[in-house]
């Protein structure tokens, strides 16, 4: 069955491609777009058939959305009437067209096929370039109880960061391999409000990674790390950003300021960083401080803190594909069959902290989309605590945020193939 | 022919006559049981072949049953029921069924009569199947046999017909195996058997229609053209026939076939014939099996002959035993072995043959030596009468000498010494004569060995021809010439040539002795049957018949004042050279020494 | 703050864990390590990019984007992407095009790439260009207006080879030659410092010459990781369980006559040829349901008009045409020996001939009046692939070339109008992979882009 299901899914990702951007210019903005292809069509049409009695037939060969076929056929009639040509059924016309309105790979080709008399027939055709990638980006994601949709674009993301939120984010810090986009929400619509690039003189690893966090110190706003690269931006908007080859270890969790101290009543908890591999997409297992007497660990994907009452369990999503436990003492290994990313939110549930993974998604099929559970780790055995979230694509990023009762994921749309970030926030069901 | 060999080809032509009528008449014999056997194997192996043909059949039908109980069957079947029927996935499933169940055509035809799959014609789906209007008789009979267009021409198959249905459309699975060289090879056969497929298309015989499993197409040109004649016969009169189809000159290559018609099904025909099979039976075993008990009969005829010429030798040999040895014992008493005996066994006619053969030899013995007595004391005393007759000539003139001087002493005193010189002289003249005698007697008594060595005859009798030379032509003699006629090409001989010189001296003083008033004396030498003949002839006075008889003993003499010894000396040098001589003469005509010397 | 019923929760769960277990959880994050083993029919006898005498094939393409890159890229929509050159512009004409070069990119052997080795590598693949370097540049100047040359550099043939003293080609792709025995075996490591990032596996293995039934054994027994698959089997192995992928449709099967129709008799029986083809019927039964049936040169998902060319059969019409003619000679049609649903195909075609009265022997031999042949589109760009097949099938293509859908369908028309070619399929590639490939999808042009996968943990 899953293999049924990725077939449909390869054979269709073009056409829901091609879906999607045939249909774009209807989406955000007025039929009226049609309007120059449609005009230009009919002025075709008449071309071969000159005024008078002709039977328009109208077929959607494409991915378009019945209501904007309606629109193209509206438009359409309404040109050629004004270019003289009268409506009439086949039987009393002096001519037949049939408009299909079909596609290519880079366009939306609309053809009249003309048929006048016995045998006489001609072809014409318009072709309307698909809309641009930014309209993509800007389409809203279905809501979710659970994954609040942030941002979407065809380039990857690597991390998003919300810089001001009220009910619901207003300003946010995209980061991907060349840049930090920062946008603004501005009467319903994302803004750009300032774009910075990041240098690297280094070509980045496949599977790039990386983050963007708030600045513990005051002196500046953001801090990016990337694979061998630190940037450091300025503490104000017009922002810059300076960026220099660095072996630093990332911050595993977000340490503003105001994070951790709401680990609430627990031991003082000492920021931990770990070295990431420049030239892979793992960290190298070197932790700074390290934990407890640890200082290094198995090679891992990623990394989640819960804080218990007297210490703080960390958990590895190590690249053996097993999930150690580390607690400053021990290191206790276990497959638990989870993804390769591994975060902690904060919720009023259970222990306080529970653990979100990445798993196959439930109803994926084989299509390669995953999902996240929260799990909570009672006596180190996991205990599954939600159902499966699932995503329309492969988790490509997973990160606590700052405060800790959310978490940021990246999903690589299997349809689309675009990025899509969402936030995830946990809340108590019960 | 030898006794024993005229008996051993009497017995060996008696068992040889006995043993070869018994082996024919057993050949003969089972020739026309095996003949008989042979005629009811081949009906048998005909009906055999039916049985396989009909089981082949059966072995389809079973199939195609098979096939169309199958789930995969069942399951398109239910599929093609359904509207809209989709009958694309099933366009491979004859195919792979076929190649499972070991089919040559399969092809599922749906109730309308279009073909869903084919087995053997791949891009035919959905093309209407020609023969569908027959399958309705078709699924009540059995096995049938059809004409199956392909891509690269017809062909003859064996068929079946199953119908399974769900609801009211059914679905027909026809399968079957093609008539051709596999099916041909896959029949369980017996050994020497073969069967030939004609495919009857067409008007006129055709060699390509023939399907021959076993034959390259060169052979199969050949071998169709011999079988026209009987599948001419079968298409005329459309009947089973048999016929004896001789491939080569060898008996044991001819094949008698049987030409069967293969009838086809077609609706509305009137079973029109589709093939004609052919069974071959091989009469090599037949014919290798009629010149085995030939070779046997042979065999043992040979057998025979041989044991009866064994049995016959022994038997023989058992028979002329006695025979022989008294052969033997008579030539050994021929060749002079006078002792020669022959073992008395028994008390048959041979037995007392043989009694009286050692009873003949011994008598013989007595008188031989009886006689070889006489013969000794008629020498010796013709050496005593020699010795007297000898030693008396000279005593005479001793004793009248002596008596002489006595007178003259006794009468004329004064004359005595005139008398006693002249006496003196007499008497050593004479005593000298006796010493002489003494002397020769003494040199035969002292012949000595001979030294053989090789040499050539004609050398010594040169010699001798030499050394007389000047005697015979000495003045104051009658005149004898000398005439060699010497062999140019004499083989030697081994011989002592002093004493061989001795002998021929002898001879030739003997001729010169002959000859008085002169003559021609004649040495010749010459080659005969491996010896060597020298030849001493005169031109005197010749022997009688007795004088020839006796010449050669010792002391014989037919001259005045010869010893006797001469010739003697002769004989015994030529005796010690394994030679033999011998005289031939006629009063008047002259007399001829003939020495015979083996050659070297 | 509510309590979990924990040890509740915690039975209930186990059995929920070992059945997520037994499902197998994805692991998102991609994996360095491991030999990819793929498996291919093609057999090519050399890895030159620019060695016109090996066919084209999309495999071939594959294997050598894995080695070699180019200036630029085309993804399956036919959009152009920065590769080795970052950005390009041309002068008035689209006669000189001026593309700069991507800063440090080094060959497999050490080198940098610098314009002059890139313009010199095209000079070799395209002797009639004028290619130069200019500062960090690379410039082709062209007799003619050609629109459409940053796609043509994304053929296979532009990609930038560089030949050491030895004659051994370097490249600069994600992969680099490690052993290659010609058209046997070519086993690729990954390249360390690759401008876009270290691939994922360490080296992939190209078994090459095996055919279908080879390749699915090879997957099946766990030799091979990646296969190529009939299309018309395509759906048969999905339902077996196989894990089966496609592009659209990148081949066009056809059948071409050996030259140019001479009388107009000729042209009628040619007609009745096209007219009694029923494409519907070969679809869905011989194909499987795989491909679609066309009676363009082009697909339609790359021209967008290919179905005003009406693919039904129209026996009448066919009939009508054949009687034009008192007599149709017997013509052959060839079809490759090693390949089995052609030999079908053309049975098929030949029985649909016969239905119009004409007579067609299918043979395997080498010359035949007309083939069946199967033609891999050389790009997504539509007028690549359309003067491509043009030169493939021996056709002059019109011009001038214009830029427009319609003057794209009226080259197409005049191709078709010579009547040298009946399309009958385009056929999609189809792949089957086994489950541990990661992130395995050919792009809609047929390319692997393997660089991106990666090799998973074997999974119950």
């Amino acid at each position: 069955m899953r293999h049924a299901i990725q077939n449909a899914f390869q054979s269709l990702k073009l056409s829901l491609v091609l879906f999607f951007f045939c249909s774009v210019p209807v989406g955000i903005a007025a039929a009226t777009e049609w309007s120059g292809p449609a005009q230009q069509l009919a002025q075709k049409i008449v071309a071969v058939t000159g005024p008078g009695a002709v039977a328009v037939t109208v077929e959607n060969r494409s991915s378009l959305w019945t209501k904007n076929v309606d629109a193209i056929s509206g438009e359409l009639r309404v040109d050629l009437e004004a270019l003289g040509v009268r409506p009439a059924k086949p039987e009393q016309a002096a001519a037949s067209a049939a408009v299909s309105l079909s596609e290519n790979a880079q366009s939306c080709v609309w053809v009249a096929e003309i048929h006048q008399g016995a045998g006489a027939s001609a072809v014409v055709m318009v072709s309307v370039p698909r809309g641009d990638n930014a309209g993509f980006a800007h389409e809203s994601m279905p809501v979710s109880l659970r994954k609040i949709p942030l941002w979407a674009q065809e380039d990857r993301i690597l991390d998003v960061l919300i810089l001001e939120e009220d009910s619901a984010p207003r300003q946010i810090a995209v980061l991907d391999g060349e840049k930090v986009s920062i946008y603004r929400l501005k009467n319903g619509k994302w803004e750009l409000d300032q774009r910075l690039g990041i240098t690297h003189a280094r070509p980045w690893p496949r599977d790039l990674r990386g983050r963007v966090m708030e600045a513990a110190a005051k002196d500046h706003l953001l801090d990016v790390y990337l694979p061998g690269v630190f940037c450091r931006s300025t503490a104000s908007l017009p922002l810059t950003l300076n960026c220099r080859e660095s072996d630093d270890p990332w911050p595993l969790v977000a340490t503003a300021a105001a994070s951790f101290p709401s680990f609430g009543g627990g031991p003082s908890v000492q920021p931990l960083g770990a070295f990431y591999s420049a030239t892979r997409n793992f960290f190298t297992g070197a932790l700074a401080p390290g934990v407890g007497k640890l200082s290094t660990v198995g090679k891992f994907y990623s990394a989640a803190a819960l804080p218990r009452e007297k210490y703080l369990l960390w958990l590895f999503a190590g690249t053996d594909g097993q999930i150690h436990l580390v607690d400053g003492v021990t290191d206790q290994a276990a497959k638990l069959g989870w993804g390769s990313d591994v975060a902690s939110v904060k919720t009023a549930c259970g222990s306080g902290w529970q653990a979100l993974a990445t798993g196959a998604g439930e109803n994926a099929g084989n299509s390669g989309a995953d999902s996240v559970r929260a799990y909570e780790i009672a006596d180190r055995a996991p205990v599954p605590v939600s159902a499966a979230l699932d995503f329309p694509g492969e988790i490509t990023a997973l990160w606590t945020e700052a405060k800790g009762d959310s978490a940021v994921a990246v999903v690589r749309n299997r349809e689309t193939g675009a990025y899509e970030a969402f936030r995830l926030a946990a809340a108590c069901s019960q | 022919m030898m006794f024993r060999r005229k008996l051993l080809a009497v017995f060996a032509l008696t068992v040889f006559l006995s043993v070869a009528a018994v082996a024919w008449l057993v050949s003969e014999v089972t020739r026309r049981a095996f003949a008989r056997s042979d005629d009811e194997r081949t009906a048998a192996l005909v009906t055999q072949f039916r049985h396989e043909f009909n089981r082949q059949g059966d072995e389809v039908q079973r199939r195609v049953e098979a096939i169309a109980g199958s789930e995969a069957v069942s399951r398109m079947t239910f599929a093609l029921s359904r509207a809209p029927a989709d009958s694309g996935p099933y366009f491979e499933l004859a195919k792979s069924t076929a190649e499972n169940s070991q089919l040559d055509f399969l092809e599922f035809v749906e109730g309308g009569g279009t073909i869903v799959s084919s087995a053997q014609w791949p891009a035919k789906f959905g093309y209407p199947e020609e023969a569908f209007g027959s399958f309705s008789t078709a699924i009540e009979q059995g096995p049938f046999l059809k004409q199956e267009p392909l891509q690269e021409g017809t062909v003859l198959g064996l068929f079946a017909v199953r119908a399974t249905r769900v609801g009211e459309r059914p679905v027909y699975v026809i399968g079957g195996r093609r008539l051709d060289k596999n099916f041909l090879s896959g029949l369980d056969l017996p050994a020497g058997m073969r069967a030939l497929l004609y495919q009857n298309r067409g008007d006129h015989f055709s060699a390509d229609l023939l399907i021959d499993p076993s034959t390259s197409s060169a052979e199969k040109m050949r071998s169709s053209e011999k079988l026209q004649p009987l599948i001419d016969a079968v298409r005329q009169y459309g009947q089973e026939m048999t016929a004896v189809v001789p491939w080569s000159g060898n008996q044991a290559d001819d094949e008698v076939f049987h030409a069967i018609p293969l009838l086809g099904t077609d609706a509305g025909k009137d079973h029109p014939l589709l093939a004609i099979l052919l069974i071959g039976n091989s009469r090599r075993t037949y014919v290798e099996l009629k010149r085995h008990i030939r070779s046997a009969a042979l065999l043992v005829g040979g057998g025979g002959i041989v044991l009866a010429i064994l049995l016959s030798s022994w038997a023989a040999a058992r028979v002329t035993r006695p025979v022989e040895q008294l052969a033997q014992a008579a030539q050994e008493v021929a060749a002079g072995n006078w002792n020669a005996r022959v073992a008395v066994s028994g008390r048959d006619e041979l037995a007392q043959l043989a009694d009286s053969f050692n009873r003949m030899t011994a008598e013989l013995l007595g008188q031989k030596e009886r006689l070889v007595q006489a013969e000794r004391v008629a020498a010796w005393r013709e050496l005593a009468r020699r010795l007297a007759h000898e030693l008396k000539n000279p005593l005479f003139p001793l004793q009248l000498t002596v008596e002489n001087l006595v007178r003259a002493r006794q009468q004329n005193p004064e004359q005595f010494e005139e008398v006693f010189r002249e006496s003196s002289r007499t008497l050593l003249a004479e005593i000298s004569n006796l010493k002489g005698i003494i002397g020769r007697f003494s040199e035969f008594s002292k012949m000595p060995q001979p030294q053989l060595h090789p040499m050539q005859v004609n050398d010594v009798i040169r010699g001798v021809a030499q050394l007389f030379q000047a005697q015979l032509e000495a003045p104051g003699r009658a005149k004898i010439s000398c005439e060699l006629q010497l062999h140019p090409r004499l083989e030697p001989v081994a011989a002592d040539a002093e004493l061989l010189h001795r002998a021929i001296t002898n001879l030739v003083l003997n001729a010169m002795d002959a000859m008085p008033q002169g003559g021609t004396l004649t040495l010749r030498t010459r080659g005969e049957d491996g010896k060597v003949l020298i030849e001493v002839a005169d031109t005197g006075s010749g022997l009688t018949t007795e004088e020839c008889e006796r010449i050669f003993t010792p002391y014989y003499t037919s001259k005045q004042h010869g010893t006797g010894l001469g010739l003697a000396i002769v004989q015994s040098v030529v005796s010690d050279h394994g030679g033999r001589i011998r005289v031939e003469s006629q009063p008047g005509r002259g007399t001829t020494f003939v020495i015979e010397l083996p050659r070297g | 703050m509510k309590r979990f019923g924990w040890r509740r929760l915690v039975a209930s769960s186990l059995l929920l864990m070992a059945l997520l277990i037994k499902a197998g959880a994805a692991e998102t994050r991609p994996q360095y390590g491991g030999t990819l083993r793929i498996a291919m029919r093609e057999a090519p006898a050399s890895l030159d990019p620019c060695d016109a005498t090996q066919a084209d094939s999309l495999a071939r393409r594959n294997v050598l984007a894995l080695i070699f890159e180019t200036l630029v890229t085309l993804d399956d929509r036919g959009r152009l992407h920065p590769s080795l050159a970052v950005d390009w512009q041309f002068g008035p004409g689209n006669q000189r095009w001026q593309f700069r070069m991507r800063h440090g990119v080094r060959f497999h052997d050490g080198t940098a790439l610098t314009a002059e080795i890139a313009a010199s590598s095209l000079r070799t693949a395209n002797p009639s260009w004028k290619v130069f370097a200019e500062g960090e540049a690379v410039v082709v100047e062209l007799d003619h207006s050609d629109p459409d040359l940053p796609a043509e550099l994304a053929l296979t043939r532009n990609s930038i080879a560089k030949k050491n003293g030895g004659g051994k080609l370097s490249g600069t792709g994600p992969f680099h030659i490690e052993d290659w025995q010609a058209g046997k075996k070519l086993t690729l490591g990954a390249e360390e410092n690759h401008w876009r990032g270290r691939a994922f596996v360490d080296a992939i293995e190209v078994e090459m010459g095996r055919n279908f039934h080879e390749q699915l054994n090879e997957l099946e027994l766990g030799r091979a990781n990646l296969v190529e698959v009939a299309p018309q089997q395509g759906h048969r192995v999905a339902m077996e369980g196989g894990w089966v992928s496609s592009s659209q449709p990148m081949e066009l099967v056809a059948l071409a006559f050996s030259g140019d129709p001479k009388t107009a008799n000729e042209k009628s029986l040619r007609s009745a040829l096209a007219l009694s083809v029923d494409r519907g019927s070969m679809k869905s039964v011989l194909l499987q349901g795989a491909g679609q049936p066309t009676a363009s040169l082009l697909p339609n998902w790359m021209s967008g008009y290919g179905f005003t060319f009406s693919t039904d059969a129209d026996l009448k019409r066919a009939r009508h045409e054949r009687e034009q003619v008192s007599t149709a000679p017997n013509w052959t049609v060839g079809y490759d020996a090693n390949d089995s649903v052609a030999r079908v195909l053309v049975e098929r075609v030949a029985l649909n001939a016969k239905d119009a009265g004409l007579v067609l022997q299918p043979t395997t031999a080498a010359t035949a009046d007309l083939r069946l042949v199967r033609i891999p589109l050389a790009s997504a760009d539509p007028w690549i692939a359309l003067a491509n097949l043009a030169e493939t099938l021996g056709l002059a293509m019109p011009k001038p070339r214009g830029e427009s859908g319609e003057d794209l369908y009226a080259a197409e028309l005049a191709l078709l109008a010579g009547q040298r070619i009946i399309p009958l399929f385009d056929l999609p590639e189809e792949y089957a992979s086994c489950p541990v490939l990661n992130d395995w999808r050919p792009a809609a042009d047929g390319s692997w882009r393997l660089d991106e996968v990666w090799m998973g943990k074997d999974r119950p």
